[in-house]
Order: structure tokens, then sequence, then C-alpha cells
């Protein structure tokens, strides 16, 4: 029983993970699949976003700036709109850059947010970051939520308690899950209609030719702004999500571009660039594989443990993770060669008619 | 503490700037070739440097088990060298030479597993800790301290430093004679500056990608050893912690130029350590703590500013 | 794929329930910023483990006392994902905890404290963790928290009779914590803290650094990880002769530097610890035990990873079963005073202790561990100075 409900939880924790790089996914897609604009930066945005999120919607707190304590949509919508905003920054400024050029300059953009969240001490608590993040629908347990409106109105503060108490310990967690589930759907419903709509399609033929849709008359820059806008609208909310599911969260290791980013763009390239589906897809996919291959690899070397004694499998313990990083890599140089444009390929929404 | 010094400019901010440069610059010279002949940003290039130090180390290490000889780390950097440049050739012809006509964002993703892939089988053989590669401290050179302080201006170099420097003017003099004056050097440069061009001139694009190769992986392997050798131990991320840097120098100098890319190297080197000198009162001019900023600052405006670099380097 | 995956999981559920044993989770930070930290730590906790083992397992059946161990990298998206494993699948009672302050507390928000499952951190220094939970007695250390060794190595600096200081401390959870208590009491207690700076980790240079702060004082104090950058920071002051007198914490402590930098070019180093010295009994019995099995003893948070493994053995003892809900009580019980004084590695006296319904209190390598109501520990230090070629510690009174 104990068994059951644990794959359960594990499954449902992979859907919320999955589903968090699914955004990113999505994101990232609005500005590759769609604009062909290079961003390496995206631990950046989800930087961004995460920390806007925990100090605004944190309880008021002696290690970092404020603790605002705001309801938790508030945080999220403004997670959005400063990430958002940064990347219209940053598009104003860079986005004439071409692809490998804008890829060096986002990973420099990237490390320069890092530093400063890591060096604003008052601010953001430095490189030991926030902690007592609220997640939603688990929230509801934390008594500043429950003693004050709306939740105050229907039940007094013991009533409240006693509700949480006779609930199962997890029950927050289906909900949680839920809740980034409909968040990915409506993006990707929101995604779709963009992606066939004109602007879609003027997206598709300026990142085909840019040069035939400037002399069709099309604005190619502000296009592209608007894509990489819109792209780190998305990473932001999923850099808000992220806060929640974890709890804490750090400039230095929540952040780090070398897994984070990388790991998207895999998701991304593994998926299908271009296909929304794809990007989900991609992105559940992959992260389910990176957390069970700890499961895979670990039981591994416990099989090896077990039938023989040859030599010591300590030294393969200690040094599983990096076989781990080994075997993303060399998947990814697999899926690359054997399916260069994706599990699911792009179609074309002008092509779309013609089916 | 200081004052009695008197030359605390020069010994504590410059020459460090300048060691830190020479590695940024032979790195970065492999970064500007292969951006400018085969066009991608290799991100697998700080992984060759970690590499071949490690080679290194392990060359010198068995040398002192088995013979019980003590090689000086430039010699057993020689063997290193091959191998690094060795496992090169096999990452591009199985890695990214399938990617030659596809855009180039595939063969960017494959360089960054690639960087993964070495990094980690690096980490699961010789393990995450760090080992030592010259023990001890390297005080500063006694004989040009005597001398120069008779002339009051006390320089403080140690050894070490003389051979890094040393060692990078040579082999930028080796390059240099590589580039100006041999024919597979002119069809680099000729590559470089236009592919379909030195195509149709009957250039031998697949043996200048091998030379890019060759050229880049001994800059590199150089550099690792360099590294390794001024801060004394190895460690698995040492090469991507000079990577993000080294790109910065390639784009300060102009992509596919090499000189620019030397130049771009000590720029960096010198602004990184420079930007913590006290110049406007005693404090450090910028924390130290956004060190690792200075460089990026100096790339992203480069790259809005003059994306073609400081010497008129390709722009895509 | 994911099929796969998820019945190799069913096959390793199935053949693992199979022995009776407790499984305590073990997430290490192996992989990221300080494996070679984590590495001796991983080896004490299985030293502690085997030594259980070894002296007849756990309750009268004599079940194993097996570590899960996984990999929390000291990042909190591992921490996380690994404890998420642990605890959902391999169904561990007890989380002997991630390295980082930032994974432990990552992972004890978002996955052991509504699991209700207890941790025990090996190493988590940061203060944040007191003030972590309300309402619930989950989470608990074995190392003290900064504030007490930073006031720790402040009195002891000023008892050396330095008066002023330069501080420089790499930008990471623990060492720009414990430098900000250290520079602070440091001031509060009469000295002079003449420069303040952080430096980014892993560098391959710090000689600006070491400049700009060597302008100000004779005197560095040295709040940085050997494993990232510490050492690069000391070669670089040593060979500028920018210092007399060195001093700094815990995560400068390792032979590591006397091999790298050299014995005689350590004289005037004094780093502190969170641990004994051979003038207790229950040091000396870490001692010998850690130097048969070949783990280094004084290696920063070793001891405390030790006295974590082998108080979690007491704890599932003591509460008779590997219930989650019944070990945070009994670890308050066996780690806390009264009751017959346990040393490291005497599980069998503890065990027989217990069986006739006694009372047992450990203390441990690194010292008392007696919880106080927030799960922290008050912490004992010592000095460690190079004598011979090896660290040679003293107990700071």
């Amino acid at each position: 029983m104990d068994q059951l409900l644990g794959f359960f939880l594990y499954f449902l924790s992979l859907l919320t993970v999955g589903g968090i790089y699914a955004l990113l996914a999505l994101g990232l897609n609005v500005q590759w699949g769609f604009a062909g604009l290079f961003n390496v930066g995206i631990a950046g945005f989800a930087a961004v976003g995460a920390y806007t999120y925990a100090l605004l919607t944190t309880d008021v707190s002696p290690f970092h700036m404020g603790g605002l304590g705001l309801p938790l949509a508030i945080g999220a919508i403004a997670a959005m709109l400063l990430s958002g905003a940064i990347a219209g920054v940053i598009g104003v400024i860079c986005i004439r850059l071409r692809a490998d050029y804008l890829a060096i300059a986002t990973i420099g953009i990237a490390e320069i947010i890092k530093l400063f969240l890591k060096n604003q001490t008052e601010l953001t608590n430095g490189p030991r970051g926030i902690n007592k993040i609220p997640r939603a629908w688990e929230h509801f347990t934390e008594e500043r939520f429950y003693t004050s409106a709306p939740m105050s109105w229907i039940s007094d503060a013991a009533g409240w308690q006693a509700f949480f108490d006779s609930l199962p310990r997890w029950w927050w967690q289906p909900m949680f899950t839920l809740t980034i589930l409909l968040v990915i759907f409506g993006v990707y419903i929101l995604l779709e209609r963009a992606r066939l709509s004109p602007w879609g399609r003027m997206m598709t033929a300026i990142r085909e030719n840019e040069h035939a849709a400037q002399a069709a008359g099309k604005d190619v820059t502000r296009r592209r702004i608007e894509a990489f806008i819109l792209g780190a609208v998305i990473m932001g909310m999923a850099g808000a999500l992220f806060a929640q599911h974890l709890r804490l969260i750090d400039p230095t290791n929540t952040f780090d571009p070398a897994k984070m980013t990388f790991l998207v763009w895999v998701m991304l390239i593994a998926g299908g660039s271009g296909n929304n589906r794809g990007a989900i897809l991609g992105a559940f996919l992959i992260w389910t594989i990176w957390s069970g291959s700890e499961l895979v690899i670990n039981t591994s070397i416990e099989i090896i443990a077990n039938y023989q004694d040859m030599f010591d499998v300590g030294v393969l313990r200690t040094r599983a993770g990096y076989l781990r990083m080994l075997l993303i890599g060399i998947l990814l140089q697999f899926i690359l060669q054997r399916y260069p444009s994706g599990i699911l390929p792009e179609s074309r929404p002008a092509a779309i008619g013609k089916q | 503490m200081w004052a009695s010094f008197g030359f605390e400019f020069v010994n504590f901010y410059f020459i460090p700037g300048l060691v830190l440069g020479c590695i940024y610059a032979l790195g970065a010279i492999g970064i500007t070739l292969t951006f400018g002949i085969l066009r991608f940003a290799n991100f697998a290039h700080g992984e060759v440097m970690m590499t071949g130090a490690y080679f290194t180390w392990t060359i010198s290490t068995l040398a002192g088990l088995w013979l019980g000889w003590s090689l000086h780390p430039l010699v057993a950097a020689i063997p290193a060298i091959f191998a690094a440049i060795g496992i090169l050739m096999l990452i591009d012809r199985y890695f990214y030479k399938p990617f030659r006509n596809a855009p180039t964002i595939m063969v960017v993703m494959a360089s960054f597993g690639m960087m993964l892939v070495v990094r980690s089988t690096v980490q699961f053989i010789w393990g995450p800790n760090q080992l030592t590669f010259v023990k001890g401290i390297d005080k500063p050179n006694e004989a040009v301290r005597q001398f120069t302080a008779d002339l009051d201006l006390m320089i403080l170099v140690p050894n070490k430093h003389f051979w890094i420097m040393a060692g990078t003017v040579i082999i930028m003099l080796c390059f240099t004679y590589l580039l100006e004056r041999t024919r597979i050097g002119k069809a680099m440069r000729a590559v470089s500056d236009s592919p379909d061009l030195a195509r149709v001139t009957g250039i031998d694009v697949e043996a200048v990608v091998r030379a890019t190769w060759v050229v880049g992986g001994f800059c590199a392997v150089a550099a690792g050893v360099f590294l390794a050798m001024d801060i004394q131990f190895l460690e698995t991320t040492m090469g991507f912690r000079m990577l993000l840097p080294m790109f910065a120098a390639a784009i300060l100098g102009g992509i596919g130029r090499p000189f620019g890319a030397v130049f771009g190297g000590l720029i960096i080197g010198l602004a990184e350590e420079l930007s913590a000198y006290p110049w406007i009162g005693d404090a450090p001019f910028i924390s130290p703590g956004y060190k690792t900023g200075v460089a990026f600052t100096i790339m992203i405006i480069m790259l809005i500013v003059r994306p073609s670099g400081l010497f008129k380097g390709r722009t895509f | 794929m994911r099929k796969i995956i998820l019945s190799s999981i069913a096959a390793l559920a199935m053949t693992s329930t199979a022995f009776a044993e407790v499984k305590i989770g073990n997430p290490m930070g192996l992989t990221g910023p300080i494996p070679d930290l984590v590495a001796p730590m991983a080896k004490a906790v299985d030293l502690a483990a085997k030594h259980v083992n070894e002296q007849g397992g756990l309750f009268a059946g004599g079940e194993k006392y097996t570590i899960v161990r996984a990999d929390s990298a000291c990042d909190p998206v591992a921490a996380v994902d690994a404890v998420t494993k642990l605890i959902n699948i391999n169904l561990v009672s007890a989380i002997i905890g991630p390295v980082c302050s930032g994974s432990t507390i990552a992972q004890a928000e978002s996955v052991s404290i509504p699991a209700g499952v207890v941790t025990l951190s090996v190493s988590a220094s940061s203060p944040a963790i007191s003030s972590m939970e309300k309402g619930t007695d989950l989470v608990f250390r074995t190392a003290a928290s900064d504030a007490y060794q930073g006031i720790a190595l402040a009195e002891l600096t000023l008892a050396k009779g330095i008066k002023d200081i330069a501080v420089s401390y790499a930008n990471d959870d623990y060492n720009a914590a414990i430098a900000g208590v250290f520079a602070k009491s440091f001031a509060d207690k009469g000295g002079k803290v003449t420069a303040n700076e952080a430096h980014e980790p892993s560098k391959a240079s710090y000689r600006s650094e070491i400049a700009t702060l060597g302008a100000t004082s004779d005197n560095l104090a040295l709040f940085a990880y050997y494993g990232s950058g510490g050492i690069t920071v000391m070669r670089n002051a040593l060979e500028t002769t920018a210092f007399k007198n060195f001093i700094g914490a815990d995560g400068m402590l390792s032979q590591e530097v006397i091999d790298q930098l050299g014995a005689e070019n350590l004289t005037a180093v004094t780093f502190t610890t969170s641990a004994s010295d051979d003038s207790t009994a229950a040091y000396g019995a870490w001692k010998s035990l850690a130097d048969a099995a070949g783990v280094p003893a004084a290696d920063p948070f070793v001891p405390n990873s030790y006295d974590a493994a082998f108080m979690m053995a007491l704890a599932v003892e003591k509460a008779g079963s590997g219930d989650r809900d019944k070990i945070a009580a009994s670890l308050r019980l066996i780690a806390n005073a009264p009751g017959e004084v346990i040393l490291p590695g005497e599980f069998a006296k503890a065990k027989k202790i217990l069986a006739a319904g006694g009372d047992i209190h450990y203390v441990g390598a690194a010292g008392p561990q007696d919880f106080d109501e927030n799960g922290d520990v008050a912490g004992r230090f010592s000095k460690s100075v190079v004598k011979d070629g090896a660290w040679s510690a003293e107990l700071i009174k």
C-alpha cells in the first residue's frame, strides 16, 4: 500500500517538475522554434521570475528584503511581467545579433543576473537564498493564510486546523500538479492560436528568410522582440512555479545554466522544435529519463555489488552521478543524429490547410 | 604594508592579469579558429584544456612511478598534446562532421553534449577530487627581485609565470610562422575569410578542418597546462570556468582573427584583475564578487557596439 | 521508456523488501561544487552503518541497517528530486541530510516535512534552519549553526593577540554566512575588521583580491572551501607574502591543503572546526575507529556525518521499528542527557542498555549532540595547526 502510494506520489512529482520544464520548453519554443532566436539564458529568466515571486509572496523575513506576503497569483503575474520587461530591454539591445552571437550574449546576461542575485545580499539574502516560499494549495495550511481573508470568512483558525488535520498529508500534491498541468494547457492553447495566426506565419517567414520577409514589408526586429518577450514571460511563469515547488531558491545552484538551460534545450530539440506538443512531450520524457536514471543506475550498481566481489563498488557508488551526466550527453548525441528534427517534427502552419 | 614595495600595481595586478591573459589568449585561439573555419561556437573547448592537463598529470605521474623520472610539466605535455588532438579528431569525425551541412544549432548542441560527455568521463575516471599538479609555493624569483630592486623597480615574479609568459610568446611566434608562411596556414586563412571561394579555388577544406583541430588542440592543451602550472592543481571544472572569458576574448578580438583573440585574451585577463584595483579610495573598484561579470560585460558591450571585434573579424 | 523505468523500479522495490532491514536515505552532494569534501563524509556514514551491522544490527532480530545513497549535488532541484525518490520509492524511514544548507532546506520544506519524515542534517549550518519549522519537530542537525563557530573563531583570534584583520570569503551559502558572523562578533569584541570582501569561488587567480586586502592588514581571515578556490587563495597569499597570520573555519581544514601547499609554508595558520580533540574520550574513540577504516577523522563534517548515521541507528533502535513517526522523539531521547554515556562505535553496549529499558546519552565524535528545541546542537570547537605535516587539533575551552 505504502509502495503504491509512493509510486503515485513520485509519478506526481515527475509530472510537476516535468510540467515546469515543459513550460520552460514552451517558452524556448516561442523564441527558438518560432522566431529562431538562440537564447541560452533560460536560467536567467527563470531566476528573475522565481526571485520576483519569492520576494513578493513570502512572509516578512529577517534574511532578505520584504517578504511582502502578497497573494500567490499577484506574485506569479509580477514574475511574468518582470521577466518579460527584462527580456524587452535585452531584446531592444541585442536582438539584431545573429544566432551564435545572441547565444553568447544571453549566456553572459544570465551570468550577470546570477551575480547580481548573489551579491545583492540585502535584497536577496545572497548565496543562501530565500526559503519558506508558499506553494499553491499547500499554502492554505499556513497560519497567515487561514487566519486572514478570504479563508477566515469561512471558518476560524481551529476549524481550518481540524480540517487540514483530517486530510492525508499529501492532499495538496495532486492539486498542485493539476494546477501546473492546467497552466501548461492554457499556455499551449494560446501558443497554438498564435502559431496559426498571421503573427505566427509571419514569424516562420522571418525565421526562414529574413530578407524576403523584410522586403515584403514586415517589421522583422519588432516581431523578433515580441517573440523574445513572449518566451521570457512564459519562462518567468515557470520560474515562479519552480520557486513554489522547491520552496527554496538560491542563485548559484538552483539556476545553474549548465544544468537547467542545457536540459531545456535538450528537451526542445528531442521533442521537436517548432512544435508545441513536441516541446511538452520532450520535457516530460527527458525529465523522466533524467530523474529515473538515478534509480536505474543505483539499482544496477547494487546488482553488480550483489553478484560479484572482484572489485569494490564504492567508487562506482560515489561516481554514479557522473555516469548519469555521461548518459544524458550520449543520449543527446543520439537524438541529434537520429532524430534531427525531434520526435514530433514541426508542421508548418501554411501546410496545415492543405492536409 | 605595500608601501614598502612601492610597485604594487605592477606586481599584484598587472603581471597576474598578464599571466591570466596569456592563458585566455591561448584558449581563445582555438575558439576563434573553430568559429571562423567551422562556423560554430565550440562549447567543448574548455574540456580539451582540462583533458590535456589531466593527461599531462597522468604522464608525469606514471613516469615518476614506473621510470623514476620527474618530468617538467612542459615535457609531459608533449605526448598529452598528441593524445588530446587524437581525441579531438575522433570527436570531430563522429560527432561534429555529421552536421557539417546542417543548421549551426545542431553542431552547437552537439558540442554542448560533448562538453558533458568529456567532463563526466574525466570525472568518472580520475574522480572529482583535486589532484596536486605541482606541490608547494613558488616564491618570486630572487635574482629578478634583487636586480630590479637595485633599480628601484622591484619586480616580483615567480618562475612559473616566466614559463607561462615565455611559452605563450614562443607558441605565438610558431603560430605566426604557420599562418603567414606555410601553405596550410594560408589555406586556413582563406577558408576563414570565405569558405565558398576557398572551395572553388581547390583548397582541401577537410584538410583545413584537420589543421584547425591540430592547432586549436595544441593551443588548448598548452593553455590547460599553463593554467595547471599557475594554480598548481587540477580539477575537472577548470576548463569550463575559463570558457566564457575565452569566448569573450575571441569576440573582443574579432571572430576568425587569431591575433585578435590573443589581444582580446590579454585585455580580458587584465580587465578582470584590474577591476579589483582600488582606483578610487581604498576599496576595490568593483567588488571582487562581480569579477567574473567583468569579462561578460566587456563581451556584451563589444557585441552591441562593434560585433566584428577590434580586429574586424567575421560577422554572421 | 517510462514503462521500462517504472518496471525496473518495481523490480527493485520487490527485491529490496524481501530482507528485514531499516532503510535510511542519505542524499549527499556527491557531484556539484564540493564533491571532494563530501567523499570522506559519505565514507563516515558508511562506516557508522558498518559498525551497527557488525555489532548485531538493529532490534532483537538483527535487522540490517541500510544506507540508501542518492546524489543531491548541493542543488535544490537535485536534492528535492533525490529525496522524493528516497521517500516514495525506497520508502526510507528517515533522511540523513544533504550536505549544503540550501539543498537541506529545500528538501525539508518541499518534501520531507510535508511527508512527515525526519531529517538529520550532517553539515547544514545556516541559521535559517533553526526557524524553518512551525509546529513540527522533524529537522535536526549534528553541525552547529554558523553563529556559534563564527563567535568562537572571533574570540580565538582576539585571544591570539590579533587586533585587526582582513576578511575574505567565498561567495557561497556556507562561507558567506560564517564570515558575516565572524566579522560582526570580531568588531563587537573590540577587534578591527579592516576589509571584508567576497570572492567568487574557483577562480584561477585571486592575486588582485589578495593585494587589495593585504594593503589593509597583516592578518587574513579566510572563509572558503579548500576544494573550490580556498587553496588558490592561500597559495596566492603565500606567494606574495602579503599576510603574516591566517585564520579560518572548517571549510579549509583538510590534509589536502598541507599536501598541496607544503607543511613548511603553513606555520602561521589556524583553522577552527566543529569537532573535539584527543583529550575527550569520545573523540579518541572516533579517531581510532576512523584511522582503522582509513577515514580522515578530522576533515570538515566527517565526525558530524558519523554521528548522524550512528545516532539515527540508535534512534531507530530506541523506537523499536523503522516507523517514521516515532523517530523524532526517540532521536531526542538518545541524544540528550540523562542516560548512560555512549561513545562512537559502542552500538552493542547501547543496544543492551536500551533492551533493558535504560536511557542512553550519545556523546559523539564532534562533541555532545544534545538537541535544543529547534533540533540544533551547541557544538564544540577545536583549533587546528600544522604539526609534523598533519593537522593537530586542540579543543577550545
